[in-house]
């Protein structure tokens, strides 16, 4: 009998074939075996330039080129190695130290093996897209080599051997070969021995480099590699806090801070049954010893409290919880418990005798305990939780400094390693304990550090020092900071990109002649009266209006929109980086730019005088603003003014100017009244969020002085007209793609979200708020007036505005008609289409809109539901980061502006708190905390105080008293203050008294 | 059940008397001049289908071959998840008997054939006849394994098959691994990804001998010869026809003296008679009454009574009635006695390279 089995002793080519076989768990919980066959090669390249073989025996791709070979020829010596080298990293020195590889000061000429890259991705998705990128990147000159396909390094696992042994073999065997193969290049070309680049095996693990060692291969740890580079110490503390702490510990064994993590199958098992929860970690801003978790099984989010109940977990974690019993329920904390305060002059390196809950941390919570224990009858106490797991880390990159008092016994002067405290700029996420030689360089810095694990035996979790951005306070630093923390891609176009714009640049020019493909099926509206209405200093130029009176009566009103989709095509680098980029982010100072400047303020801009693209939605309206009919065309315009809103409300308002434009602007504006009318009556909310701006000297951009804006008839005009056009497009689209198009809705907000601001509004001032639909709200909302106090009324919009659910771009195949409604603008379906320059959703919406008009065809990329839920997902995120760092940008300018300054101003209180309570001022748009032992002088007795919860009253003895009640009016001292905690210049309040001025 | 009339022999009834008699004679003497407990030699191989999680495949030197294929799936055993934590009880390990799948296709019948089905029932009943076998697929309280037994008769049945897929049936069964548990309790399973850690469904080890599948045996007896391995010849005129099912159990207690040779702890898991093929054989006519010979013709009646008392020397006679139980009692001695055929068996298959 022949055996049935592959005989490989005949076959030729047996050494080429060899096969892999595992276990694959399938999403639906089947257990397959798998059996794949390999296929090696020997063609696979070297990619060093020194070598001619590979090169002859490269693969070429159809038209018979070449990848260009990456590796140097002379790569860069160091000490150890005069005569050049080429780096081999393992995993773990890529998982412990990626960001020293993205150095630009050393780490060049990096071979990435196949080996190594799937272990990364299989343990860390974002460090595997970094080390992509920078593969990508021409100019660090990464290879990632196949070694598992390419016969001579491939490994077949022995016997008994575990898969990590038989992966840092592969890695050590492509070493072993490199080496040997650079040899034969080197001198089969004639050249010397001793010019042959070393080939360098990096890796942090003991045993490998014994065993490199015991092979001849040339191998370092990461610690001893970079202690022989120029400027070894800073990029030493880049080097993630290593293994050789570890190991000391484990032979201490020390007794574990916090319980250990479920296993991911217990996690699994616990969440599909329903005994265990899957959510998201948020921090509370006012009390680290809180956080809620918001899960899908219940509306409200479940409270947990104390350090040992989070278990380690950061803002925005995946993690899993377990419902604890009911006898520890709370109600939510009245009281700000900052870690500031309690945890002052921890001593860093100090690790014995740690506990996670620190007296001054018990007594809090047991203060806390006490008052539910008090009011437990009322039945307020809210579901509390534990966290046994975390699925999904969400750790990122952290703007923070270093905590001063934590350097107390620090030679700032001395190169040893130290072990300091960094307070990050997001108060959510807990201190970070980074190991340093330049602690002294570093200090008063804002510095970038990551996040490398958190053991259940350290009371907080150990990071690593990234890059500086420069001096706390300084503008450029702050603005870096403040763009990183909310994740803003703020680097500069890359060429792919600009390659992507027309090539004639600044000089382009609507086509003279008409023959031209760029005006098939577009409409010559360059003949119409068209202008456009934008802020002050306004550049990227989205939208233009126009209005003429029809013979039959009735009004011909257009909006004109730029063509941007026609500048930007889907699925090239530019239609992928604004997608990534997903909106224009507004500074106060700057602006970072969804589309390359030239598009962004020239070619797509309708600026005026000059002819442009447009995309233009054409109403008949009748003089009772209703809609006749309306239409979609792709047209050239050419805008004859760009108004600022108040030149625009002047020229109205001047009964001298009747020319054409000045009358169509009138004509707007009657019907934009008539339009906001109807809204209204639909139940449209006019919400409220503090909106100031800040003046800044133009030369540096220094604040000078803060102005709320104010608000202008022709703001309304143009945002009926904004709001009209991306209803009638949105209603278009969807008609024509009842799956695919982009939307945008607004969620109507539980009514529970409600509860806590009715109930204070009823017993406070004895007002009711009716919130069963968008069109009670409102009417309820404009009852809510207190005659003495005409800032009231916005104040309880602001506070409304806060308990809506944010809204959202989707794609409609995802949800049902009846939820596509946004609740703010009462409107029944509604999109973005009228700022493609600065909103990525509205260039979507442009590109459907054409296709719908059948002007051109639907791309495939905007055609696939699934790409376009994740574009949705992408630019919903991006946009509230941009509305964050717009956010923070002002509030640092305000702090700016103030410093120095001491200011008396009016404010209110928003809510109150039993130690505290927070005060809005309208004149900066600014809140801010006054904590009960902010109303005495330092080293004074806090006051005793005692908060009613039911009427919102906070009553202080002793010291100073006083009794604060919600919505009351008070008078502050406002002076700037820097925040030791997070190093940000604040506002800082100082209570005067109580009431008017 | 005997197998179908298309697998029968076409010998005329003087083949089959002279069959018969050289296989009744002491000792017998088989038509491939086997000695009487001697095996067909075999070639057998395993881990032939990479895709499954045990295979094997087995020839004999006659040219029938056998192909079987093990697939394990994991099932949902119905109980709920119960956040228990009481780790006393580990027999609670139960095992159902529809765990088990065992699927057999000969060339040429159809698969709701009784013949295939028989041979499926009969596999089936030896492996699940000690009750140990499931237990090996219990996963957790909520999960268990499904075994799903893929036998495939390659060639053209030309002996009664039994044997052949039994032992092809029992080096699957040894060769067959299951991934890697590395989840604990009841939760939902997780496996090891890596293939080569995964575990053994028979676990060995090389010192004491270890529980292995059950193997079945066909004994045949001619009068008081005892005959194993028929061929099919020599099946054609059994007049017993005996398929014992043998298990080996791990014995945890090897008496350490004397015997420095493993001895096996053989059990007796099924015995099943089968109705030998002889019996649908045409039968011989004696001299006496074949006109041909000068005898005279009986009548129908008288053919059918003298047939039965005819005990003339090479005159065919297609066995009647049953085996005598001392005639099984000692198959059953032979099977199981110390160095008997069984032991022989397993020795020769624990010879196999497992992979």
């Amino acid at each position: 009998m022949t055996s049935l089995k592959r005989s490989l002793a005949s076959d030729p080519y047996a050494s080429n074939i060899s096969s892999k076989v595992y276990v694959r768990t399938t999403k639906s919980g089947k257990v397959q075996k798998i059996v794949r066959e390999l296929y090696l090669r020997q063609d696979i390249p070297c990619s060093s330039r020194l070598c001619s073989s590979c090169l002859a025996t490269a693969p070429r791709d159809a038209s018979g080129t070449l990848t260009p070979f990456v590796l140097s020829e002379k790569p860069a010596g160091t000490k150890a190695y005069p005569q050049g080298h080429y780096l081999v990293p393992d995993t773990n020195a890529l998982l412990t130290a990626l960001d020293l590889f993205e150095q630009t000061s050393a780490f060049y000429d990096v071979v990435v093996l196949q080996t190594v890259l799937e272990e990364l991705k299989n343990r860390s998705l974002p460090l595997y897209n970094r080390l992509i990128g920078l593969t990508k990147s021409e100019e660090k000159r990464f290879y990632v080599f196949f070694n598992d396909f390419r016969l001579e390094t491939y490994v077949v696992r022995d016997e008994g051997e575990s898969i990590n042994d038989r992966n840092d073999r592969a890695v050590r065997r492509a070493v072993k070969w490199y080496d040997e193969h650079l040899l034969q290049a080197v001198t089969s070309a004639g050249g010397k021995k001793n010019k042959v680049p070393a080939v360098v095996m990096l890796t942090d693990d003991k045993d490998n480099l014994k065993k490199a060692k015991r092979d001849g291969i040339e191998a370092r740890s990461l610690n001893d590699y970079v202690s022989g580079l120029d400027n070894a110490e800073r990029l030493l503390d880049m080097v993630a806090a290593a293994d050789e702490k570890r190991e000391i510990r484990n032979s201490k064994t020390t007794q574990n801070l916090f319980p250990e993590h479920y296993s991911v199958s217990k996690m699994q098992t616990g969440v599909k049954s329903g005994a265990l929860h899957q959510g998201t970690f948020y921090m509370s801003p006012y009390n680290y010893l809180e956080a809620t978790v918001s899960t899908r099984a219940f509306d409200k989010p479940l409270i947990i409290v104390g350090k040992e109940n989070m278990n380690r977990a950061v803002d925005g974690d995946q993690v899993v919880i377990e419902i604890l019993p009911k006898s520890q329920w709370k109600e939510p904390s009245t009281k700000i418990i900052e870690e500031e305060t309690i945890n002052k002059n921890e001593n860093a390196d100090a690790e014995d005798g740690e506990a996670v809950v620190t007296e001054r941390e018990r007594r809090a919570l047991r203060e806390e305990v006490k008052k539910v224990h008090s009011t437990v009858g009322e039945g307020r106490a809210q579901p509390t939780a534990k966290i046994v797991g975390i699925i999904k880390r969400m750790w990122r990159q952290y703007v923070g400094h270093v905590d001063e008092s934590s350097m107390s016994q620090v030679d700032r002067q001395s190169r040893k390693q130290h072990t300091v405290f960094v307070l990050t700029m997001d108060k959510k996420i807990p201190k970070i304990r980074i190991k340093t030689r330049q602690a002294g360089e570093i200090s008063g810095k804002r510095i970038v550090v990551a996040i490398d694990s958190w053991n259940a035996d350290e009371r907080y979790p150990t990071g690593h020092f990234i890059r500086s951005l420069g001096e706390v306070e300084t503008k450029g630093a702050e603005t870096e900071a403040l763009l990183l923390e909310h994740d803003v891609q703020y680097r500069p176009f890359p060429k792919a990109v600009l390659d992507c714009l027309p090539v004639e640049g600044h000089e382009w020019i609507v086509p003279v002649s008409k023959e031209d493909p760029g005006w098939r099926d577009r409409r010559d509206l360059r003949g119409l009266e068209i202008c456009s209405i934008d802020p002050i200093g306004c550049q990227d130029i989205d939208d233009a209006l126009h209005a003429r009176p029809l013979p039959n009566g009735n009004f011909e009103v257009g909006v004109h929109i730029a063509d941007v989709s026609h500048f930007v095509k889907p699925n090239n680098a530019m239609d992928a980086e604004a997608s990534i980029r997903g909106t224009t982010v507004y500074l106060v100072d700057k602006r970072i730019d969804m589309l390359p400047m030239l598009l962004g303020t020239d070619l797509c801009s309708l600026k005026p005088y000059v002819e442009r693209y447009a995309f233009s939605a054409i109403w008949e309206i009748t003089p009772d603003a209703d809609i006749v009919k309306s239409e979609f065309t792709k047209s050239v315009i050419k805008s004859r003014e760009a108004f600022s809103y108040e030149q625009a409300q002047l020229r109205i308002d001047d009964p001298t100017q009747q020319d054409d434009l000045t009358n169509a602007i009138r004509t707007l504006l009657m019907l934009s009244k008539k339009f906001k009318q109807k809204r209204m009556d639909a139940g449209a909310l006019s919400l409220s969020s503090p909106e100031v701006r800040v003046e800044t000297e133009s030369e540096t951009s220094d604040p000078i002085d803060i102005k709320t804006k104010k608000h202008l008839d022709t703001m309304s005009l143009v945002e009926e007209f904004m709001l009209l056009a991306n209803i009638s497009v949105a209603a278009k689209i969807y008609s024509a793609f009842p799956q695919i198009a982009m939307l945008r809705r607004h969620p109507s907000p539980p009514k529970t979200n409600f509860d806590d601001l009715s109930q204070q509004l009823k017993i406070k001032k004895g007002m009711e708020l009716k919130v069963s639909s968008s069109k009670e709200l409102a009417d309820s909302l404009d009852q809510c007036v207190d005659p003495n106090e005409p800032f009231f009324n916005t104040l309880v919009r602001i506070m409304a505005t806060r308990c809506m659910r944010p809204a959202e771009y989707f794609c409609s195949g995802t949800e049902a008609y009846s939820e596509f409604r946004h609740y703010g603008l009462a409107s029944e379906i509604y999109t973005h289409f009228t700022s493609p320059i600065r909103r990525y959703a509205d260039l979507v919406a442009h590109r459907q809109l054409a296709a719908a008009i059948e002007y051109e065809t639907l791309d495939p990329a905007v055609r696939s539901k699934s790409k376009l839920e994740l574009v949705c997902k992408n630019i919903n995120v991006r946009h509230r980061n941009a509305q964050f760092a717009g956010r923070a940008s002002i509030e640092y300018y305000v702090g700016q502006a103030l410093k120095g300054k001491v200011v008396e101003e009016e404010g209110f209180v928003m809510k109150a708190f039993s130690n505290g309570f927070v005060v809005y001022v309208p004149k900066f748009g600014v809140e801010s905390l006054i904590r009960l032992r902010d109303l005495v002088g330092d080293g004074e007795e806090e006051p005793e105080s005692e908060f009613d919860a039911e009427n919102f009253v906070l009553r202080t003895r002793g010291k100073r008293v006083l009794e604060v009640g919600l919505f009351d009016k008070v008078v502050v001292r406002i002076s700037d203050v820097k925040e030791e905690f997070t190093g940000k210049r604040k506002v800082k309040f100082e209570l005067v008294k109580v009431g008017g001025k | 059940m005997a197998p179908s009339a298309t697998q029968q022999v076409l010998l005329s009834p003087a083949e089959l008397s002279y069959l018969h008699t050289s296989l009744s004679l002491t000792p017998p003497i088989r038509p491939d001049g086997r000695a009487p407990s001697q095996f067909r030699p075999l070639i057998a191989e395993t881990g032939i289908l990479p895709g499954t999680n045990g295979s094997a495949r087995i020839c004999f030197a006659d040219g029938t071959e056998a192909i079987v294929g093990i697939k394990a799936e994991m099932e949902k055993s119905g109980t709920g998840y119960q956040q228990s934590n009481n780790l006393e009880e580990e027999d609670a390990r139960q095992g159902s008997n529809d765990w088990l799948e065992v699927t057999v296709e000969v060339p040429g019948l159809r698969d709701d054939d009784s013949m295939p089905i028989f041979l499926a029932a009969m596999l089936t009943e030896a492996l699940l006849a000690d009750g140990e076998f499931t237990k090996r697929l219990w996963i957790n309280r909520r999960f268990h394994w499904k075994l799903y037994l893929d036998i495939l008769l390659l060639s053209q049945a030309l002996s009664y098959p039994l044997p052949l897929l039994s032992l092809t049936t029992h080096l699957a069964l040894l060769s067959t691994r299951l991934p890697k548990l590395t989840s604990e309790l009841d939760e939902d399973p997780l496996f090891d990804d890596d293939w080569e850690a995964s575990v053994y469904l028979y676990p060995r080890n090389s010192q004491a001998s270890h529980t292995r599948p059950p193997v079945t045996l066909l004994v045949m007896a001619v009068k008081n010869n005892i005959i194993f391995d028929p061929s099919k010849e020599e099946l054609a005129v059994a007049e017993v026809v005996l398929a014992v099912s043998v298990g080996e159990r791990a014995s945890g207690e090897v008496d350490m003296e004397v015997d420095s040779k493993k001895t096996r702890d053989l059990r007796l898991l099924a015995v099943r008679t089968i109705d030998p093929p002889s019996r649908l054989t045409p039968p011989g006519i004696p001299n006496a009454l074949n006109t041909a010979t000068g005898g005279t013709a009986p009548t129908i009646e008288q053919a059918a009574s003298q047939r039965e008392i005819t005990q003339e020397e090479g005159v065919w006679q297609p066995p009647r009635g049953g085996a005598k139980r001392k005639l099984i009692a000692a198959l059953i001695q032979k099977v199981l006695e110390h160095g008997g055929v069984a032991e022989e068996v397993l020795d020769g298959l624990d010879g196999v390279e497992l992979g």
